[in-house]
């Protein structure tokens, strides 16, 4: 379990709403824990605090505040029910994928091409946001590797 | 002069270091820092939070550089799409050499200082950069 996470606080006008939409897309992409309004976590390491720190700064050019923190819950059962919950985030996202691979078979060839295709991006993606070691990762890769692709 | 960037460097502050050293500054110092407040007064800060070279609109810092210097060579655009998605992987380019040059330079920052990081990649680009410049002169990939 990790000790430190990196926080992001962050606050952004309503109005426009392209970098509030921005913003969100990243933190998504990033696989955030949302502790409150404005404020999300990712375990740290040398990428997520990067990652936080870039989206700050792009914050800040949209006009709003945001600050990174390192911290460390005063209470370990507050960093558990975080791991909790980013895992499973990551077993649902893998699950769908799952789900979709399994029904490769009833597809023509090249749908069934374009659907591993697609599903490899995704893995790809889903993997970048991929803190914690979970089954369903290595199944969900198994699942796509096993699509037919001829 | 001397230049200065956050320590324990990845993809896009080796990219930079490269650049800076064959294209504006041949002499560069490079100098590592844990905090922005350790920028010495007489060096030009890059890739951190709340200078001029750093991540903009969406650009990586070696993309900020490109254009603050107007460097347009398109064989330094070709490698910024390629240091753009290895640092950000937010597939504005496609760039299917990222993923392995991400993982390269990840490894060896696990057991090299950032001085031997710039010793290392600097070959690493060049090679990029002699293919990307005979892939253009060929108009195919080179071989």
């Amino acid at each position: 379990m990790p000790t430190e996470w990196v926080l992001l606080s962050y606050r952004l006008p309503r109005e426009p709403s392209t970098p509030r939409i921005a913003t969100w897309r990243k933190l998504k992409r990033l696989g955030v824990a949302q502790l409150n309004d404005g404020l999300v976590a990712l375990p740290d390491d040398a990428r997520t605090r990067e990652q936080l720190e870039w989206l700050a700064g792009e914050i800040a050019e949209a006009g709003g505040v945001a600050t990174t923190w390192l911290a460390r819950p005063s209470v370990i059962q507050v960093g558990r029910d975080l791991v909790a919950e980013l895992t499973k985030a990551r077993v649902e996202e893998y699950a769908a994928i799952i789900e979709e691979a399994r029904s490769a078979a009833e597809l023509g060839d090249s749908a069934r091409r374009a659907l591993k295709r697609r599903l490899s991006a995704e893995l790809h993606r889903i993997g970048r946001r991929d803190y914690f070691p979970t089954a369903e990762r290595a199944q969900a890769h198994e699942a796509v590797a096993e699509i037919v692709d001829a | 002069m001397k230049w200065a960037t956050r320590a324990h460097i990845h993809i896009d502050r080796c990219a930079c270091a490269w650049l800076i050293r064959r294209d504006l500054d041949p002499a560069a110092e490079f100098v590592f820092v844990q905090d922005p407040e350790e920028v010495p007064a007489d060096a030009t800060p890059f890739d951190m939070t709340g200078v001029e070279l750093t991540h903009h609109g969406g650009d990586c810092t070696f993309e900020t550089i490109l254009r603050r210097y107007r460097l347009d060579d398109p064989v330094l655009w070709r490698i910024a799409e390629i240091v753009h998605e290895a640092d950000l992987d937010d597939e504005r380019y496609h760039a299917p050499e990222a993923p392995g040059l991400d993982v390269v330079l990840r490894g060896l920052s696990f057991f090299c200082d950032d001085e031997k990081m710039l010793e290392l990649t600097g070959p690493i680009f060049d090679g990029l950069y002699e293919y990307f410049r005979r892939a253009r002169e060929l108009g195919r990939e080179p071989a």
